[in-house]
């Protein structure tokens, strides 16, 4: 231990004890000497003897160094040394390795990162794997599901032993104190077991029990986070029993959460939770879906036991509700929901879903450019290998070891790749931000982590594996020569196992880079076909922002405020033209209704299900999209006047024969309250929903017949909605705290949102695609520059014999040429396994698209060509009298 | 780690004793004295190279059985001392005790067959 201790000490003080050491030798010699004189000696003779008892001086002093400190630290150290030199004296070799490192690095260290957040990392709860979120689907909504049906999953304590319920987390404004300002915060609604369940202590107060949510409306309590308690009250206990305000509410502060857990969703974190009985939803009602289920299985209950037990749980329940209603339609959409049990640890994420997919693609994308980065580095050593032969064979005669030579070439690998662990961290950084600016705006944040162990060993387990993949080989080749074959030949000896090598991972670049360019053009031309989606609409750049009002104020309230607030809108300067529409386009979330067409078969024996929209006047003339026949909503569509629709073409195609006009049509909602509707207006399909998804059969009703509460204000506007904003905010603002505005944005932004999954794997995939092919025609340019430069003699004779100078250009271009061939021999079948692997995020495209696969053949060919085409002139300019009077 | 510079004909822990030991009999003492008393004691039996001495001396140092300071020597010249510390006391004991036991059981082994 203790000899441990002085020899790391000795090793940092190398140089000191060095002379030590001389001094103590010297002394010695000098004491021997003097010993010598006194008997008789002469002074030089005294001086020899005295060397010769003492044995080797620097044999002894090596021994003594070694000893003394850490020798394999100082001989790594030593290589270090050198490998830095060696670097320093190659610059251009250095940066084109880095660089090539720390895209690959920089590539998986950012992806992995996203992937790991999103994916991996567990909540910070007690024993995570044993949580199981129940996630409906089918019927209406997504995810939620009721308070009634809650109870019953919670009684089943045969498969969980504990269950919780929670609601989405949502805005509400903030305010504790009289004279302090309000913000707006996230509260979560809970359960009165969330905490306990979850095994999530209070860090101070206490946390809510059963006993906190009995009775609705009767528990005016919260429970602050610690991140909010330390932001908005500096972390002081005072906070425990003071009364803050919560949108309308008073509620008393009874403790704060333990410090890390911030709720069970990934993207979003609440400050505060409630008691759910104060979420203001009916506890009591099995159709009101609010309530999001989690639980912790019981030891020895797998997942599929728990589906299958809650599944035929949820049926029988479903059954009881819905089994005998006679509303057919109704009952079809209602008795086909489900529920599904899934893995509940990694928390709850709206992202995951539509994120995934990209972020595990791009995880193959990277891992791509990581190994054609290396096929790069490996290339690039192996031809600094070949233009150092003859120090190394010199080195070699001298007695140095192989094993030291390749360590010494190993030590500059791991140089070049701790440089580009380093500018690939960086680059992970930057790299990240751009992918986070392709999220939608409402999609929260789940990657704000500071760095993360598990990345850190991620990514240093990659430069580990990068080094072992480009360093040992050119390592092993470069020393494996004859030295004194090397020396003889004057250097010029050609390792010619070292050049198959070369051409073999030219062979592999051209391989990893055709695969993610044929990606990357798979995902091009897909984007491109989502983009040529007709719209049905011209103004994309019309400006909408969502206006929600309190499901509670009754109707005319609701249109009045909403009728002053648009007048208002109109006076903006700026602004031309205003109208409002519900849900909005592309605002997300839809209705339906079930109605009958007379005339039609498809309803002639029950209703059928079809989405409404409710839109003000104007609304087509401001997204600019004229009606194909008749009309659309004017000021005098009252509540008084005759009922009015407006259909989509797919709606006239679905439920209108040609006999009749369209606009002679009168449709009935009910028929128990015959209430008959005109058609007054056909409208082209509008993908509302998104450009992915199948227009459905879509219905439009006057706002004024059919009141909304919710809904997007629509503007048009000579000014950006960036320079819009404060006005809108201002307007919105003095209806009050309970009606809330979003930030406006165009419409053409909101639709590059909802493809934002297709922008970002394209695009992505596009920059890794352009790197690799750059690291490919470096590679192949590096390849075919030496071997035309180790042919010249050859060439020099072939010209001397009459061949003609084109002749010599072609056979260059060739052997490049035949290098992408062979690469893409093997690229494009393991492409079109890839391609069928993501299919399904494809759009409008086959697997086996033959634009992008025809594109990847051409743009390499083309890379070949053109990588080999100075290296081939220089070839074709040799003149043979120079390169035969240099041998 | 150590290669085979040092090429004495005694084996390398009897080296460390004899030092300990002369330590131990001596007092404070620098290189030169330490290789001159080995020598004069063995009686020109051993073959020692005196360079083998300061590794052996640094080892013993490194564990802590023995310190060592600049001084001046009897014949003026400035000089590193070295002297036995507690730790080295307590090994000499435990060394000789186990050398004499080995001897004895080799004697056994080597007195003529009876």
């Amino acid at each position: 231990m203790m000899a441990w201790w002085k020899r790391i000490a000795a090793f940092f003080q190398g140089a000191r004890l060095d002379r030590d050491l001389e001094d103590e030798i010297a002394a010695h010699l000098a004491m021997q000497e003097d010993e010598f004189r006194q008997r008789g000696m002469s002074a030089p003779q005294a001086r020899a003897e005295a060397r010769r008892e003492f044995g080797g001086v620097a044999q002894a002093a090596e021994a003594y160094r070694q000893g003394r400190g850490l020798p394999w630290l100082e001989t790594a150290v030593k290589d270090a040394r050198y490998a830095w030199r060696g670097l320093a004296r190659n610059p251009g070799f250095t940066v084109a390795a880095v660089l090539s490192l720390a895209l690959g690095i920089g590539a998986n260290t950012a992806i992995f990162s996203m992937y790991h957040a999103l994916l991996m990392r567990t909540l910070p709860v007690s024993h995570p794997e044993q949580l199981v979120t129940l996630y409906r689907t089918g019927g209406w909504g997504r995810g939620f599901s009721s308070y009634p049906l809650y109870r019953e999953v919670r009684g089943r304590t045969d498969l969980f032993s504990g269950t919780i319920g929670r609601t989405g987390i949502e805005k509400t404004s903030f305010r504790n104190g009289d004279s302090t300002p309000s913000e707006t915060a996230q509260v979560e609604y809970v359960t009165g077991n969330y905490f306990a369940m979850l095994g999530v202590p209070p860090a101070i107060g206490r946390v809510f029990t059963d006993d906190d949510n009995r009775t609705p409306k009767a528990h005016p309590l919260a429970v602050l986070s610690y991140d909010f308690w330390q932001r908005r009250f500096g972390g002081a206990s005072a906070v425990l029993g003071e009364t803050v305000t919560s949108g309308t509410e008073r509620v008393t502060v009874i403790g704060v959460a333990a410090r890390g857990f911030r709720g069970v969703e990934v993207d979003r974190h609440p400050d505060f939770w409630e008691p759910a009985m104060m979420a203001g939803e009916d506890p009591a009602n099995p159709s009101s879906f609010w309530l999001w289920i989690i639980g912790r299985r019981q030891p020895g209950v797998t997942i599929s036991q728990a589906r299958a037990a809650i599944e035929v749980l949820f049926q029988q329940r479903l059954a009881a509700l819905y089994g005998s209603n006679p509303n057919s339609g109704f009952r079809k959409t209602a008795m086909a929901q489900h529920i599904e049990v899934r893995e509940g640890g990694v928390g709850l994420s709206s992202l995951r879903e539509s994120f995934a997919t990209p972020l595990t693609i791009l995880m193959v994308a990277v891992w791509l450019v990581l190994l054609a980065a290396c096929a790069n580095v490996a290339n690039l050593l192996l031809a600094r290998g070949a233009a150092r032969q003859k120090e190394i064979a010199v080195r070699l005669s001298l007695g140095a070891t192989r094993a030291r030579l390749v360590r010494q070439s190993l030590t500059e690998s791991l140089l070049l790749a701790a440089a580009g662990t380093a500018a690939g961290t960086l680059l992970a950084w930057w790299g990240e931000r751009g992918i986070l600016r392709f999220l939608p705006a409402a999609s929260g944040n789940p990657f704000d982590a500071a760095p993360d162990g598990t990345v850190l060993a991620f990514t240093i387990a990659i430069a580990v594996l990068a080094v072992a993949l480009f360093g040992l080989a050119p390592a092993w080749r470069s020393t494996a020569i004859d030295p004194a074959e090397c020396i003889k030949s004057g250097g010029a000896q050609g390792g010619r196992r070292a050049s198959t090598l070369r051409h073999i991972l030219v062979v592999a670049q051209v391989a990893f880079s055709s695969m993610l360019v044929v990606l990357a053009a798979l995902f091009g031309h897909s984007l491109a076909a989502l983009r040529s989606v007709d719209l049905g609409f011209r103004n994309q750049n019309t400006i909408a922002f969502s206006l929600d009002m309190p499901d509670n104020w009754k109707a005319d309230r609701t249109s009045s405020v909403r009728g002053d607030f648009l007048v208002r809108m109109e006076s903006l300067p700026g602004v031309t033209m205003v109208s409002f529409g519900e849900p909005g386009p592309y605002q997300g979330g839809y209705s339906s209704i079930s109605v009958r067409v007379p005339g039609s078969q498809l309803t002639a024996h029950e209703p059928s299900w079809v989405n409404t929209q409710r839109v003000a006047p104007q609304y087509f003339d401001i997204i600019g999209s004229r009606p194909v026949l008749g009309r659309e909503f004017t000021v005098s569509d009252t509540s008084q006047s005759p009922k009015v629709a407006i259909v989509n073409e797919s709606f006239l195609r679905m439920f209108v024969p040609g006999e009749l006009h369209p606009l002679d049509r009168v449709l009935n909602f009910d028929e128990q309250k015959p209430d008959p509707v005109a058609i007054v207006g056909v409208v082209r399909d509008i993908p509302h929903q998104g450009l992915r998804e199948k227009i459905e059969p879509t219905m439009y009703l006057p706002l004024t017949q059919s009141p909304a509460s919710f809904g997007a204000v629509l503007l048009r506007s000579e000014r950006p909605a960036g320079e819009l904003a404060p006005a809108i905010r201002r307007e919105a603002e003095r209806l009050g705290p309970e009606v809330s505005a979003s930030i406006p944005r165009t419409i053409r932004q909101r639709i590059d949102e909802s493809i934002f999954q297709d922008r970002l794997v394209a695009t992505v995939g596009g920059f890794f695609g352009g790197l690799a092919l750059l690291l490919a025609a470096i590679g192949l340019y590096g390849v075919m520059a030496y071997s035309a430069a180790r042919r010249a003699r050859e060439i020099g004779i072939r010209i001397a014999m009459g061949a003609k100078r084109s002749t010599v250009l072609w056979m260059v271009l060739r052997g490049s040429l035949a290098l992408v061939i062979g690469g893409l021999a093997i690229g494009v079948p393991v492409s079109l396994v890839a391609a069928r692997k993501v299919a399904p995020v494809l759009f409008g495209i086959r697997a086996g698209d033959s634009l992008a696969f025809a594109s990847t053949v051409s743009v390499l060919l083309a890379v070949g060509l053109a990588a080999a085409l100075i290296p081939a002139r220089r070839a074709a300019s040799t003149e043979p009298m120079r390169v035969l009077r240099q041998e | 780690m150590s290669t085979g510079a040092a090429k004495s004909d005694i084996l390398q822990g009897t080296l460390d004793l004899m030092v300990l030991r002369t330590l131990e009999s001596m007092g404070p003492q620098h290189g030169f004295g330490l290789a001159k008393r080995i020598q004069q004691i063995s009686e020109g039996a051993l073959d020692l190279n005196q360079g083998t001495l300061y590794p052996a001396l640094l080892r013993l140092e490194q564990r802590g059985w023995v310190r060592s300071e600049w001084g001046t020597s009897e014949s003026n010249r400035k000089a590193k001392f070295y002297e036995l510390t507690r730790a080295g006391r307590r090994q000499v004991e435990r060394e000789s005790k186990d050398w004499e036991r080995t001897v004895a059981v080799m004697a056994r082994f080597l007195r003529p067959a009876e």
